[in-house]
Order: structure tokens, then C-alpha cells, then sequence
């Protein structure tokens, strides 16, 4: 028998060892462990941004509750709605116990995005103007997001890991409520099918750009190699976009749809989908608040915060009796 | 208004799916008061999923362990005269009296009496 020192007589870089030993033997981290200050730095960029882009997420979907074709529809998208809230009440739970230590909390996450320093997904910023959007969303954006998703059910951190499981449980009834709604328009009416073809050209881009750039040049910040060692995530952006292609590509012809990209095609001798680029540089700006619909939605978050701030401050103990 | 100024506190939230199930951890939820860890609880975790029992606790109460303290519960591997792969040596003892080693589910189940 061998007698080990006691962790906490361990030096930092002994700590630091240690703490490679657990992730790479698929121990889970947890929020009150030692972590090395970038896994909690990459942690908190990822899991605030993932939080928010769930909530700012609900935004382009809920702007066709009152508008939904029948009653049937409007409670799947309702359903849909409310599981996007909650995605982002587990997410910025799991966020703000990391950033505890660091004296920050969900007051900062708000503040945050209100001020334009946390980012929220592409996909968030753009127009959904016809019913042909809220079904590409849920079938696409939705299935893109499983994608990314699922390859971090088995992350390191154990409160993302088992915030991420019962996500992408949801995720499941999303991607077939989408499919629902296309699979109506695909079937419909000439008009309905330009209406779903419209959308498909209207999310192309945006969904390319989903999964973010493909090399570190296009990135404005490449965290992607740290992320993989610290096993938060599993494969690059680009492996996760040719998977979306691998699984969404053919089903899209099918349906008789058209990809607004002449280019695109599996080559069989590279094994991947060879496609066209989208522009980074718009990438860049749009996530940066610079969208078509960025200063809108931001917009819309701030009003609802604001008035429900008298909520807040009715079930306040602490407040004073006006 | 915010954990800063003691609005919001941490509740954890445990659960139970049905009368005979254990009680499980879900996640935890930041909540003003128990009343409203309750109805959050409701919201977050059992849109969809079966319930029979919902508890919250603030994290504050409960007392978790340390790093230090998960590291030694790790070490407690030599537990063998606790478990019955301690005594699967008996197997081939009782061989010898032309008799079978009662399994765990025989020894669990009543006997019916009688001849089988």
C-alpha cells in the first residue's frame, strides 16, 4: 500500500496533473473541484453563450405563436417555446456556478448581452418571416443544434454534461415537430412549397454558418483544440457541418428542395461534402449585433426584462415597502 | 436584485418518478423563495416526464462533500468480506455434499414448502 499525499497538499502543478488523470480516466468535473482557470474561463464563454442563445432562440419562433395555422400548431410551437426558456434556465444555472468564484452572476449574464459583450448564435439574428421559417428552424437549426450538442454529452464537466442529456431528450420532440411542419408544406399546395423553398434559401448561409468557421484564420477566436484536450467537446466545426450534411443533404433532395448551392456535392474520393463558403467576414458581423434582426431581438429582451422587473421586486424579502 | 443582494437563492431539486421510486437528484434552479422553487421545479424539469414527488432544498443546507473528501471515498476498495463475491469460494465447498450454492435470488425468495 502506498500512502498519497491528501489533495489539498498537492502543489498547483500537482493539482493540474491530476486534473488531466480525471478527464482523461472520464471522471466528471464538478463546480466546486479544482479546475485549471482556462477550462473555467472556456466553460463559462461556452455555457453563458449556449444559456442565451437558447433564450434569445425563443425569439424568432415566438413571433409565430399568435400566428400559428391551427390550434394543433400553435401548442407544439408553444411547447416548443417554453422548452427553449427552460434550456437556457439549466444552462445559465450551470454557467453561473462557474463564474461564482469570480463573483459574477446571472445579473452579469443579462447585462452581458444587454451591453452587446456576450455573444449569441447566428442563427438567432435572422428573419423568420413566414411559417416556412418556423418549420426550417425546428427541422434544421434544431437538428443542427442536436448535432453540436450531442457530441458534449459525454463532456468533462458533469453539470453541462447532465444539463445537455435532458436537452437533447427535448431536442428530439423539436426536430419532429419541424419535420411535421415542413413535411405539411412539402406536401401542399405550390404555393406552400415555394413558401418552404423560400425559407430553405433564406437559412442556408445561416446554417453553414452555425456550426462555425472551418479553420483557425476565419475564427476570431480558436478555442476549439483547447476544448477537445479538455474534453468539453469531441470534433471540430467543420466534422460537425459535414455530418449535418451527411445526415440533412439527401432528405432536403428528396423533398424535391433545392439547395441554394449549385456546388455543393459528396466527393467520394475525399470522403466529404465539397460546398461553398459562406462569407466569414458577414459571420463576424452579424454575431457581433450587426444581424438583420440583432438590435431588434436584443431589443425585445431588454423590454421584457425591464418590465418584469416588478415582479422581482414584489417577491423580493429584502426590498423596502413602497 | 440578484444573489448579490440575497434575492435569488441556489435550490436543489430532487424528484421521484413514481410512489416506489428512489429519490433523485434533477438539477438545481435559482428561486426567490421554497414556494417558487417549487413551481420552477415544476416548469423546468416535469414538462413532459411522470412525477410522483417533488422535494427542494437550498444548497446552502445541504452538506456536500469536498474534493478532498470524494478523493477518499474513492480508497474504500477492499470491501470484499461485505459482498458476496467474498464467498464465492462456497460454490465448489458445497459441490463436495452434492449440494448447489444458494444463489442471491434463491436466498430472496420464499421458500414454498414441499418437494420440488
Amino acid at each position: 500500500m502506498t500512502i498519497e499525499k491528501s489533495f489539498d497538499q498537492l502543489t498547483e502543478e500537482e493539482k493540474y496533473e491530476h486534473f488531466l488523470n480525471r478527464i482523461d480516466a472520464g471522471e466528471k468535473i464538478e463546480p466546486k473541484d479544482w479546475m485549471p482557470d482556462d477550462y473555467r474561463q472556456s466553460l463559462i464563454r461556452l455555457i453563458s453563450m449556449h444559456g442565451i442563445s437558447e433564450i434569445m432562440g425563443a425569439l424568432p419562433e415566438k413571433e409565430w405563436v399568435p400566428k400559428a395555422p391551427s390550434l394543433h400548431r400553435k401548442l407544439a410551437i408553444m411547447a416548443k417555446v417554453q422548452d427553449e426558456m427552460g434550456h437556457g434556465q439549466l444552462l445559465l444555472r450551470v454557467a453561473e456556478d462557474l463564474m461564482e468564484p469570480l463573483g459574477m452572476n446571472r445579473e452579469d449574464i443579462m447585462q452581458n448581452l444587454f451591453s452587446g459583450k456576450l455573444k449569441f448564435h447566428n442563427v438567432f439574428h435572422m428573419k423568420a418571416p413566414t411559417w416556412g421559417d418556423a418549420g426550417i428552424i425546428a427541422w434544421l437549426v434544431d437538428g443542427a443544434a442536436i448535432i453540436s450538442q450531442s457530441m458534449m454529452l459525454d463532456s468533462s464537466y458533469g453539470p453541462y454534461a447532465r444539463a445537455l442529456k435532458r436537452i437533447c431528450a427535448e431536442e428530439v420532440f423539436h426536430a419532429q415537430h419541424g419535420e411535421s411542419i415542413i413535411m405539411a408544406l412539402a406536401e401542399g399546395t405550390p404555393e406552400q412549397r415555394e413558401l418552404l423553398q423560400d425559407a430553405l434559401n433564406r437559412w442556408w448561409t445561416a446554417l453553414l454558418m452555425f456550426f462555425g468557421p472551418k479553420s483557425k484564420e476565419n475564427a476570431s477566436t480558436s478555442h476549439v483544440d483547447k476544448n477537445i484536450r479538455y474534453k468539453i467537446r469531441e470534433k471540430t466545426n467543420e466534422e460537425l457541418r459535414q455530418e449535418f450534411f451527411t445526415k440533412y443533404v439527401p432528405r432536403i433532395w428528396s423533398l424535391g428542395l433545392t439547395i441554394p448551392d449549385e456546388t455543393i456535392h459528396f466527393d467520394e474520393e475525399q470522403g466529404l461534402w465539397v460546398y461553398q463558403d459562406p462569407d466569414w467576414n458577414e459571420f463576424k458581423e452579424i454575431v457581433t449585433g450587426n444581424g438583420p434582426q440583432s438590435k431588434e431581438r436584443l431589443e425585445l429582451r431588454k423590454i421584457s426584462y425591464d418590465s418584469n422587473a416588478w415582479v422581482r421586486e414584489a417577491l423580493n424579502p429584502t426590498s423596502k415597502a413602497v | 436584485m440578484s444573489q448579490k443582494d440575497g434575492f435569488y437563492s441556489v435550490y436543489e431539486v430532487f424528484s421521484k418518478k413514481t410512489d416506489k421510486s428512489p429519490l433523485q437528484h434533477q438539477f438545481s434552479l435559482l428561486a426567490p423563495n421554497e414556494e417558487m422553487a417549487l413551481i420552477m421545479a415544476r416548469e423546468n424539469f416535469f414538462r413532459r416526464e411522470p412525477v410522483a414527488d417533488i422535494w427542494v432544498a437550498k444548497r446552502d443546507d445541504i452538506r456536500m462533500t469536498t474534493q478532498e473528501e470524494r478523493e477518499m471515498l474513492k480508497r474504500l476498495n477492499n470491501k470484499e468480506y461485505r459482498e458476496t463475491r467474498g464467498y464465492g469460494y462456497l460454490k465448489k465447498k458445497w459441490r463436495n455434499y452434492q449440494q448447489e450454492q444458494f444463489t442471491e435470488q434463491s436466498l430472496l425468495s420464499n421458500s414454498k414448502g414441499g418437494k420440488e
